[in-house]
């Protein structure tokens, strides 16, 4: 009968050698002992708990016995560490200001990446229900085109709420444009103006301040003013029970008085108007807000989901045959289809880009190159730490030589350098907090966001970033720790160096990548940059230039007429057009169900853009007509005629498009139903930005006297812009408001813009890093080779060979460097471009301007210290020896 | 008076190394003084004990004999030093003063 094995083992791990024997034998013996005494199993226990004895043992005296030794968590040796750290970043003055500044850059770029990736994450997370709350919305297709649309049919929250039990609330959001607001003598312009349910602040979290969060918006012509808005209007007076003026839309109560919408919202409003002051509509077909339900805890939104088809069958279903003189199934056999999607409410900021909107969206692609180029930056600064500190490991190897042979341990070496990339990690921070202060104004203008002080200095931020550091020091400091704590003190003491230290071809490696991240991104910029370009020099089709749009002219009511008519007379006017639908910018937009009325067989309607505008308009803008005649006073049919685009006609497939009669569906309503004559056919022009291509569209005769057009020709703007305000004045009380058409236009780029501006930005920071550290690589390798360029210039070596020479090693890096970010930028880039209908080619120069680009970056940053380096006289280099 | 100073159970194992005469070892030493004291004594115990003893001088040891049930590994025998014996010595001394001092020696309680 043996004693346990595994206690043995356990036993022999722990127990001084020279004492295991006797320890052993006596456990053993007592063991047999106990077996006759007690039985095996008593005995096994009993052996098991004598041999745990001893092991406690061994451990508690090991401590009291052996000589002191220093432990990680020795307070004198940590401080000594950091004052050897401390004093090496002293005496190498020049290398640590450059391992500083790259880190501090790389950091402060990170802080405020992560600042904005975290905000666009958190976007309608303030709801407390956030989990619940979905948004409805409508997919198909009508004649083929597809509908993607953010916005239900009007009638659907309430007959969805009725229908199925696991829906708790509904509310919806219609805008109804824009509004003139009076109060006494105070009249503000109002853009953010939302029509809504009562059930609004019991679904979304935004507080009342002041009414009873139930009834507040339950009767028609009631509102709710954020508190900001109701400060504007009221001052210090209590709002609720006050009247408003709300434009054409009459005297509205307040109710109430919420908090200000959270930045963080995918919709931002400062009125909330009780949706029952707008004319209620029964039609599913011809009405939509947006739509949130809020489902009850136990209720999947899948199950809602899944009911999609019988919500369409039971009430779109019936007014198919209406709008579309289709029954339903007839219409689903033509291969076209409704659908009803229900959105997370947190998904809607990221990951939704519909027609309709409330608000445009952000894009998740750009949380992930965001992300993605923080890593990166992040990257480059580490990288050139670990480069400098093995490259500068030369100098630190007899150091690390002397102290091991006076007894450091590989452990303790190890300690000692991660401090002193701590150190100097901790450094950088502080830099980085100031650089972040310094540049959060413009960070904000440019990511149109408005983070304060407060959003860095709270206290989950200031974890993370220490925490981020801890990590970022560690994983800098890990390799030249490892590296430089593994020397061997009796080669190093004799002048022998680890082959490493020389060669580094991890240090090429590194270098490397910094090279194809910089290279990457100057492509990247380059495209961008190219494309934005591209877009704004593109012929749109029409005159952007010399247009000038007069705002809210529907406010002047039947003045406007001859008002219009007086803005002709000016001789800087060369013409006016009633200008409600416009190319870019706030425009009305409408869309109609178009069908050919001679086509041979019956089909479904085509939905498509429909403009009205007057005659003066299509001079005014500067479109051209291709074929036919413009819209005119003189023929009086010309209420039955319409303009059509070139894509309209080759939709239709029109042979002869003069002369060629389509009927509208209008809401339904047999009084809604027109049919038009086509009498002339315009030239395609970009009506919508260039991510899509130009769509059929169709321009009937009316005109919409939501905004005026003005086509000027003048050298004296400011003199001609007053002259148009006091003829303004002259009419209304109305605030004046004004716009250029090519202003406009820009304006659609503008997250295009940003996203170029913001990459050049970083491709600047990442090559200024990676330049940071080349600059300290080559100064380093030219010291180490100060000897063998004095020994070649002795021997005759010319000033250039010897520049070339310690330039050659890091320009075979760089174009290593270009032949492999060439691809991964070109991949990218095609798949950024993806996304604009009208985009350039990726032409080879491009990559080849980024290459040499980077080559002369490399080169300058280089031959500073080389040139230095052959410039030196060899008698300098060689007098010690 | 100056010397190392003993803990009770230090004492005890002193004392049974004394007793037993050469043929004190770790086990013996183990079962010796549980029988004449009663006390469940760890093995561990004991040999913590004759290590702090030995390097206090008061032991001195060898390796024995190994046996069969010892799976052929040998013992160490311990004997005390004349250091040791003077300090047992010295010990009983200073206890006997102390008991003949006492005016009033303890008697057995009685019942009343």
């Amino acid at each position: 009968m043996k004693p346990p094995h595994l206690a043995d083992r356990l036993l022999k791990f722990f127990c001084a050698p020279g004492r295991l024997e006797e320890v052993q034998g006596d456990l053993h013996e007592e063991f047999q002992y106990q077996l006759r005494q007690v039985g095996e199993r008593r005995a096994r226990e009993r052996y098991w708990w004598d041999v745990l004895g001893f092991i406690l043992s061994f451990a508690l005296k090991r401590k009291s016995i052996e000589y002191s030794t220093t432990h990680l968590t020795n307070p004198t040796m940590i401080q000594n560490y950091f004052k050897i750290a401390w004093r090496n970043l002293w005496r190498k003055k020049a290398f640590s200001v450059i391992n500083i500044a790259g880190l501090a850059v790389g950091l402060a770029t990170c802080l405020l990446i992560v600042l904005f990736v975290q905000d666009e994450l958190s976007y309608d997370r303030y709801n407390a229900n956030a989990d619940r709350i979905f948004r409805m919305t409508l997919q198909g297709s009508i004649g083929g085109k597809e509908l993607d649309i953010a916005y239900a049919p009007a009638p659907a929250g309430p007959a969805i709420q009725h229908d199925y039990p696991g829906v708790e609330a509904f509310t919806r959001l219609e805008e109804q444009g824009t509004f003139v607001i009076k109060y006494g003598n105070e009249r503000f312009k109002e853009e953010r103006v939302v029509f809504t349910d009562s059930s609004f602040f019991t679904i979304f979290s935004i507080p009342l301040l002041k009414g009873n969060r139930l009834t507040v918006l339950t009767e028609p012509n009631t509102v709710v003013l954020t508190q900001s808005t109701a400060r504007k209007y009221f001052g210090t007076q209590n709002p609720v029970g006050k009247s408003l003026t709300m434009g054409t839309m009459g005297l509205f109560r307040v109710t109430g008085v919420c908090q200000d919408v959270p930045s963080n919202s995918h919709f931002h409003y400062d009125f909330f108007g009780s949706y029952r002051s707008l004319h209620a509509r029964e039609k599913w077909m011809s009405s939509g807000a947006n739509t949130y339900f809020l489902l009850r805890k136990d209720y999947s939104i899948d199950k809602l989901a899944a009911q999609s088809p019988q919500i369409v069958r039971k009430y779109l279903g019936p007014e198919v045959q209406e709008f579309l003189g289709m029954s339903y199934d007839e219409y689903l056999r033509k291969g076209d289809r409704f659908e009803f999607q229900f959105q997370p409410i947190t998904d809607l900021h990221l990951k939704s880009d519909r027609e309709g909107e409330l608000e445009p969206n952000s894009d998740e692609k750009y949380v992930y190159i965001f992300s993605a180029i923080a890593v990166f930056i992040l990257l480059l600064a580490c990288i050139n730490f670990m480069n400098l500190s093995t490259a500068g490991s030369a100098n630190r190897a007899k150091e690390v030589g002397i102290r091991k042979v006076l007894g450091s341990v590989q452990q303790q070496l190890i300690r000692q350098f991660l401090a002193e990339s701590l150190l100097i990690t901790f450094l950088a921070l502080l830099v980085a907090c100031g650089l972040v202060i310094a540049v959060l104004p413009t960070f904000n203008q440019l990511a149109t966001k408005t983070f304060g002080l407060d959003t860095l200095l709270n206290v989950r931020m200031i974890t993370y970033t220490l925490a981020g550091c801890l990590v970022v020091g560690l994983l800098a400091g890990s390799y030249p720790a490892f590296f430089l704590s593994s020397f061997k003190p009796v080669s190093v003491l004799k002048g022998k160096l680890a082959s490493g230290v020389r060669s580094g071809w991890l240090r090429n490696t590194l270098v490397t990548i910094q090279f194809v991240v910089s290279i990457g991104m100057i492509i990247g910029t380059l495209v961008v940059h190219q494309q934005l370009r591209f877009i704004q020099n593109k012929k749109v089709g029409f005159d952007k230039e010399q247009v000038l749009i007069l705002h809210d002219t529907y406010v002047l009511g039947n003045k406007l007429n001859a008002f219009k008519a007086e803005l002709a007379k000016q001789s800087q006017v060369a013409s006016v057009s009633l200008a409600g639908y416009l190319p870019a910018g706030n425009s009305n937009s409408g869309f109609d169900g178009v069908r050919d009325v001679n086509a041979p067989a019956e089909t479904s309607p085509y939905r498509l853009k429909t403009y009205r505008i007057d005659e003066q308009y299509l001079p005014t803008l500067g479109i051209r007509l291709a074929l036919g005649r413009n819209f005119s006073k003189a023929f009086s049919g010309d209420s039955a005629a319409v303009l059509v685009n070139e894509a309209t006609v080759r939709q239709f497939g029109w042979k002869n498009p003069i002369g060629q009669r389509i009927a509208t569906v209008g809401d339904g309503s047999p009084g809604d139903r027109h049919t038009y004559t086509v009498v002339g056919v315009i030239r395609d022009f970009h009506f919508e930005s260039m991510h899509q291509h130009i769509a059929p569209l169709i321009m009937v005769y009316g005109g919409d006297g939501y905004q005026l057009a003005l086509r000027i020709r003048t050298e004296n703007l400011p003199a001609f812009l007053k002259t148009v305000e006091q003829k303004w004045k002259a009419e209304t009380d109305n605030p004046f408001s004004y716009s250029f058409l090519s202003e406009r236009f820009n304006r659609m780029y503008e997250s295009e813009q940003r996203i170029g501006e913001l990459f050049g930005i970083f491709a600047g920071l990442a090559v200024f890093i990676a330049c940071l550290g080349l600059f300290g690589l080559a100064a380093f390798t030219t010291l180490q080779r100060t000897k063998e360029i004095g020994v070649r210039k002795v021997l005759g070596a010319s000033v250039a060979s010897i520049v070339a020479l310690l330039s050659k090693d890091f320009l075979r890096l760089v174009f290593v460097a270009i032949l492999i970010a060439t691809p991964i930028g070109w991949y990218a880039m095609k798949e950024w471009l993806a996304d604009f209908a009208y985009r350039i080619d990726l032409e080879w120069w491009v990559f080849g301007l980024a290459g040499l680009l980077a080559v002369a970056v490399a080169l300058l940053t280089v031959s500073f210290q080389s040139i230095k380096a052959a410039l030196v006289n060899p008698v300098r280099s060689l007098r010690s020896e | 008076m100056k010397r190392s100073y003993l803990g009770e159970f230090e004492e005890i194992v002193l004392l049974t190394v004394a007793v037993m005469e050469g043929g004190a070892y770790g086990v013996a030493i183990t079962h010796e003084i549980s029988e004449q004291t009663g006390r469940a004594v760890r093995l561990n115990q004991v040999h913590a004990a004759l290590e702090r003893l030995e390097d206090k001088g008061m032991l001195k040891s060898e390796m024995g004999e190994p046996t069969a049930e010892r799976g052929g590994r040998r013992k160490r025998l311990f004997t005390v030093t004349a250091y040791g014996r003077r300090t047992l010595q010295e010990i009983q001394e200073v206890r006997v003063s102390f008991w003949a001092r006492l005016l009033n020696p303890f008697k057995p309680a009685t019942s009343l």
